[in-house]
């Protein structure tokens, strides 16, 4: 139930995110592009609650976003399932005490996630692919997602280790012990 | 009585050192002296303060005292005054703004009386750098369906790609996945126009006839082939021809005659 409710939460964080990214961001740009808030968050969700709470989060935040916005319905859904796996996987490995380690993850997730959100879509709705103008974007993006994630990198720490304790409060004595 | 010669030369040039002084120090720049001139205000203001309240109390001044309740009472109210100014300027603003939407929506109207349309505001734009598609605020319950032709004032904006009951989302031309099939209004040559992933301003113009001559300003309209654009809707006009050293592959760009990052209101055809 607790974590259900936990769930819920973070799905209406979520709706506040995508606020924040539809008139915030669209409006406060970097010579026109935008950060990606959503990459950032479905990474922070994969970091600090355990893999099946952060996949169906990233699931239901994906599908949403295909459903109001997307062209391609799954599209997001799958690389936000994917971003979610593999933070999971660096949260196994690396530490999260390190800010540098926090923002080169997030750098890989938006490289990643943009590269093949953008090449799903050149494949299927057979768009032609234009490589200088998309490592334009994609260097911009990048360069405002690590940006955020620094200022904020305090604030992420703290509500990520308050959640963190209501799925891993168990683990994490056996992980130092 | 007695005056010394040697006191009054010394009492002479004693004068004309501190006049020296005093011409130096009264012209040098005032911002060198800004810390002892604070300094020394600092020490001074307070008593000079006191002094001059105590100077105004003997000497009747203390009058603007008095008044200060009634002064506190009327800045209130014209404070209060001030704030129901802003309020109704804030009320007019509104309504202004809500005129300028009629007019717009009439224009609209009577710019494309040909066709029965549906008007309509953006109201969300893609949350993604790589697509530009918007959501309107009409759907299926006002008779919204798929591959419908969006408009705005200047001319073509794109098509209805999906609908639900209020809302429909519509992909614009600039977008990187549009493509439209259009014509040179004042020659006929027919060319595609595709938006690109890179800005929401251009099309590149391709499939140009070897034949045609481009010309930049020439205007740029929808060509009706393809059974989603009806004909004759302005595109916009030739920017500039890019000529390549094979002929088939030259291209043009072409700015969009709709601003796109001004888009509020738009028309619906059905």
């Amino acid at each position: 139930m607790k974590k259900f409710l936990l769930g819920v939460l973070m799905y209406v964080v979520f709706i506040i995110l995508y606020f924040f990214q539809a008139d915030f961001f669209n409006w406060f740009t970097i010579a026109g592009i935008s950060p990606n808030i959503f990459i950032i968050f479905i990474l922070f969700l994969g970091l600090f609650t355990n893999s099946l709470f952060s996949i169906v989060i990233a699931l239901l935040a994906g599908i949403t976003l295909d459903l109001v916005i997307g062209r391609t319905l799954g599209v997001t859904a799958f690389m936000f399932c994917l971003i979610s796996i593999i933070a999971g996987y660096f949260d196994k490995n690396f530490s999260k005490e390190s800010k540098l380690t926090i923002i080169i993850m997030v750098i890989c997730m938006t490289i990643i996630y943009e590269l093949v959100n953008y090449m799903m879509n050149v494949l299927v709705l057979d768009i032609p692919f234009e490589f200088a103008a998309f490592s334009k974007i994609l260097a911009i993006e990048v360069l405002y997602n690590a940006i955020l994630t620094l200022i904020f990198y305090k604030l992420i720490l703290k509500f990520g280790y308050i959640l963190e304790k209501q799925f891993k409060q168990k683990n994490i004595l056996t992980r130092y012990f | 009585m007695y005056k010394s010669k040697h006191s009054g030369t010394l009492g002479t040039v004693i004068t004309i050192i501190i006049l020296i002084l005093l011409v130096i120090l009264t012209n040098v720049n005032r911002d060198n002296l800004s810390y002892a001139e604070g300094f020394a205000t600092s020490i001074l203001m307070p008593i000079q303060n006191a002094f001059t309240m105590l100077k105004n109390r003997v000497t009747g001044n203390s009058q603007f005292f008095a008044d200060l309740d009634s002064l506190k009472a009327e800045n209130e109210q014209l404070k209060q005054r001030n704030n129901e100014l802003e309020t109704q300027l804030r009320e007019l603003e509104v309504i202004k703004a809500e005129n300028a939407t009629l007019q717009e929506y009439a224009n609209l109207t009577e710019k494309y009386q040909d066709y029965s349309t549906v008007a309509a505001y953006v109201i969300d734009k893609d949350v993604s750098n790589y697509s530009s598609n918007i959501i309107i605020n009409v759907g299926s319950d006002q008779g919204i369906e798929k591959d419908m032709t969006v408009i705005a004032d200047k001319g073509l904006v794109g098509h209805v790609i999906s609908v639900t009951n209020n809302t429909a989302k519509v992909q614009v031309i600039v977008d990187s996945a549009s493509s439209v099939a259009a014509m040179i209004s004042t020659s006929d040559e027919s060319i595609i126009c595709k938006g690109s992933v890179e800005n929401d301003k251009y099309l590149n113009a391709s499939y140009i006839d070897t034949s045609s001559e481009l010309l930049v300003g020439d205007s740029v309209v929808t060509s009706g082939i393809g059974g989603i654009y009806p004909k004759g809707i302005t595109i916009g006009t030739i920017k500039q021809v890019i000529n390549t050293t094979n002929i088939t592959d030259r291209y043009a760009i072409v700015e969009t005659a709709v601003d796109f990052s001004k888009l509020y209101t738009v028309l619906v055809i059905k």
